[in-house]
């Protein structure tokens, strides 16, 4: 075994590790990693770390940091050991994630048609329509194909005993997948013979499949339609992404004054004149993208966007008012969802989840701050969030006022140990680092994965969180068959 | 091509060669005081205040610093971040629009631009102070291998036309700025001390300014070594195969124009067309009597100002290009060397801030 891992401790009373099973004995499917990296030497891996680190910085791969000063931008930490999930196990995720998606997909068309699943009361019809992501505007608009959410990152974490489960359903405007892309663009640099070793299924393909999926989804029958993609900004944090996307996709990076409105049609604006539109890849939140009819005050959007949409004479993707079923409160109840639409029994589990709106939850809640992670509903990327063993007396009795002063939204979920993978710290010493997993769910005509996603790193030691924002990074993902 | 995306290629192009212009005025500044030592000490605020005239803003420097001196010149037109035409502001708004566009210009061309601007964010006035000419060599190095990566890597189409007009537009103006104020210079010591009008330091002093345009060689070829006004004046202005001359930039700008609207002689699409190509006519019926006769100064300003005619009319053609009411900050971004910080407008910076997922 590796020099390296010789000196790793996996720790595995305490966490499921990755690569080292409970007896001590690396995975099998670790192997082949462990042999090769048994040959290097420090100095080859810093060799390595080389070859990644000029190839992310003339990439320009990076992403801003807000609340320091103004444009920081950093390079998103990369961590060299890639993580290995064997095809069985992938095929699992992907039929779990199919289900989720189906099923939530099902349940936004029904909310925002019959509202069935409430009139069964299955779902408080509260949670619902006091939702602040629930959009009534749009009860009663069917978009093409009847499809919500065509892109999705749901996160994915393991527990103690090693079981995939469901810890967010990123039903808006997931982000990352650049990562994911250039990641392994890194990784088949500095580790091409183990490339050669592995079965490694390709992922390459996504941008062709975002592509097919956002022209499957056009509402008109142009046979070549024009699919643009909507960005906040270069301000905005995942702004290299979006403009990785658009160029990958072969496709124009706007921002919301590119785009205007005429007759209810959209076009862009251009040297030539207008040209129109027919999707809009669209990663700017639903409150900025018009402000006939959101926020008024949005300089990002596109005035009368929405009735164009409304028309149905430009798709946006995803459609708006998804963000009521990624609440946090509604995230506990997608295994019913799942249930009530399909018939089945989920196939990805949930973490269990006290909703603080529930008198009975509320009080358990508030008698366990120091051992519960509290989020707010609608927050994302790490933000808003109490991690309870982690927290001062003083920030748990601010999170209880702010819970009993607006219970419907947070909820508490207990401190899940998540899995753990030998990361490197400084290229000299191995480390086990909390780890999640994002795969990329796109639903056009059919639901579509490529095999993998971004495995997320916390790499600030013992920290739980792995949000870029947070000081996390990620690693390389490789589903492999045997 | 999205307007947005043609206004930011312009405005990169536009500051890069800001900068490259910039760089080669304070190089050869060095240089010619290096020749002139025995004459004049290195420190003598002549030779630098006219740097600070050919970047017209005389006002915003003195709010600066006390004194012109190489040392307050050099960190003003190189370091200083208030100045929006010092060197790494120009590097700094040039990244700025590339980074605005970055899926629409080669991958190759945003290494380099990046690759100065971290560059330059490691320089210290100490280093340039020790090693001007590395230093200023650098920079014109880079912007030249901007320039090729650019012709080599970027499809010869529409947006590749509007760097093209930014460069040369960007490069007559600063060529009329620099002739502008060194001849006023080189007069006005003239006028006091007539008997040395013929000296050699005059001499230096105009193949400086034919250095800083990386002219001599190429004047030489066609005027041998007869180094006077005339000749220069000439050779700058309306030489027509040099390409830092104003009227080869100006037929430059005119070409890509053209290509872009199909217009041809004779016949204009649009305003741009029409201010450019009438500069154009008139640079090549002009003779330096006609130069003269209308006093090289206001000749000099006059061009200027049709100059940044041309490019506001490229903005209302092309980038404002249905926008309902145009903002005149916009247009006042179109006018070179005002010290307006062109690029783009930070107004929506906090919005763009939302969280991602």
């Amino acid at each position: 075994m590796s020099r390296f891992f010789e000196r790793y401790e996996a720790d595995t009373s305490h966490f499921f590790d990755e690569v080292i099973a409970q007896d001590g004995i690396p995975r099998s499917h670790y192997d082949k990693l462990l042999h090769r990296f048994g040959k290097f030497s420090i100095d080859d891996v810093k060799a390595r770390r080389e070859v990644v680190n000029i190839f992310f910085r003339n990439q320009g791969i990076t992403f801003t940091v807000y609340g320091e000063e103004e444009g920081v931008e950093r390079i998103f930490p990369f961590d060299l050991i890639p993580r290995v999930v064997p095809g069985n196990e992938w095929h699992t995720i992907e039929k779990g994630l199919v289900q989720r998606i189906t099923a939530l997909n099902e349940f936004l068309y029904d909310i925002y048609h019959t509202q069935k699943i409430l009139k069964d009361k299955i779902i408080p019809p509260e949670l619902i329509l006091g939702s602040q992501h629930f959009r009534r505007e749009f009860v009663g608009v069917t978009p093409p194909l009847g499809v919500y959410i065509h892109v999705t990152g749901s996160d994915i974490i393991r527990d103690r005993e090693g079981n995939y489960l469901v810890l967010e359903d990123n039903l808006r405007t997931p982000s990352g997948v650049s990562y994911m892309l250039q990641n392994r663009q890194a990784m088949k640099r500095a580790f091409p013979v183990l490339f050669d070793k592995y079965k490694i299924r390709p992922i390459d393909n996504y941008p062709q499949e975002l592509l097919r999926t956002l022209q499957e989804i056009s509402p008109g029958s142009r046979r070549e339609p024009n699919v643009v993609v909507l960005t906040p900004g270069i301000y905005n944090s995942a702004y290299f992404e979006h403009s990785f996307l658009a160029r990958q996709m072969g496709v124009e990076l706007t921002e919301g004054k590119d785009l205007v409105v005429n007759d209810n049609k959209v076009y862009t604006r251009t040297t030539r004149g207008l040209e129109r539109v027919d999707v809009i890849y669209r990663r700017v939140d639903d409150a900025f993208l018009d402000p006939l009819v959101f926020r008024p005050d949005s300089k990002l959007g596109v005035a009368g966007l929405v009735n164009a949409y409304r028309k149905g004479n430009v798709t946006l993707a995803n459609a708006i008012g998804t963000g009521v079923a990624d609440d946090k409160v509604i995230y506990s109840f997608v295994p019913e969802i799942i249930k009530y639409y399909l018939g089945e029994d989920p196939i990805l589990q949930n973490v269990p989840t006290w909703l603080a709106s529930n008198p009975s939850d509320l009080k358990y809640i508030l008698e366990n701050l120091g051992t519960l992670v509290v989020k707010a509903a609608n927050e994302s990327g790490g933000y808003g969030m109490l991690i309870g063993t982690e927290s001062t007396i003083e920030q748990q009795e601010n999170f209880a006022e702010l819970i009993v002063a607006n219970p419907r939204n947070y909820i508490a979920q207990p401190t899940i140990s998540l899995s753990r993978h030998p990361s490197f710290f400084n290229d000299t010493e191995l480390y086990g680092c909390h780890i999640d997993l994002r795969p990329y769910v796109l639903y056009g005509k059919t639901v579509t994965i490529v095999p993998g996603g971004l495995t997320r790193v916390a790499l600030k030691r013992g920290s739980l969180v792995v949000n870029s924002s947070q000081g996390g990074g990620s690693k390389d993902t490789w589903v492999v068959d045997e | 091509m999205l307007s947005r995306v043609a206004e930011s290629l312009f405005w990169m192009s536009r500051y890069f060669e800001r900068a490259e212009n910039t760089a080669r005025f304070l190089d050869v500044n060095f240089n010619l005081l290096l020749d002139l030592n025995k004459i004049t000490p290195i420190e003598n605020p002549n030779y630098w205040v006219a740097l600070i005239l050919v970047t017209s803003d005389k006002d915003r420097f003195n709010k600066l610093y006390s004194e012109y001196s190489a040392q307050s010149v050099t960190d003003y037109l190189v370091f200083n971040k208030n100045n929006p035409n010092s060197i790494i502001s120009s590097i700094g708004l040039a990244r700025e629009n590339a980074r605005s566009i970055i899926e629409s210009i080669s991958s190759e061309m945003w290494e380099q631009v990046n690759n100065l601007y971290h560059y330059l964010q490691n320089i210290t006035p100490q280093f340039v102070h020790n090693d001007p000419y590395s230093f200023y060599k650098e920079i014109k190095n880079a912007s030249h291998l901007f320039q090729g990566i650019t012709d080599n890597t970027f499809s010869h189409n529409e947006g590749w036309d509007f760097i093209q007009i930014a460069k040369y537009l960007e490069r007559s103006d600063n060529i009329a700025r620099l002739i502008d104020v060194k001849y006023h210079m080189l007069l006005s010591e003239a006028q006091s001390q007539p008997e040395i009008v013929e000296g050699s330091e005059d001499i230096i002093q105009w193949m400086a300014v034919l250095k800083s345009c990386s002219a001599l060689e190429a004047f030489r070829k066609v005027y041998l070594s007869k180094i006077d006004p005339d000749n220069i004046l000439q050779f700058l202005i309306l030489d027509r195969t040099f390409p830092r001359s104003i009227n080869f930039s100006v037929c430059a700008a005119e070409d890509a124009l053209w290509r872009i609207s199909g217009s041809s002689r004779h016949r204009y699409v649009n305003n741009a067309d029409r201010l450019i190509g009438k500069i154009e006519a008139e640079l090549s019926y002009t003779a330096m009597e006609d130069i003269y006769a209308k006093g090289l100064h206001t000749y000099l300003e006059d061009l200027e100002q049709r100059l940044v005619k041309v490019g506001e009319q490229v903005h209302l053609t092309y980038f404002a290009y249905h926008t309902p009411d145009i903002e005149s900050s916009d247009i006042a971004e179109a006018l070179p060397f005002t010290g307006v910080a062109g690029g783009r407008p930070n107004w929506s910076q906090a919005q763009q801030h939302q969280q991602q997922q």
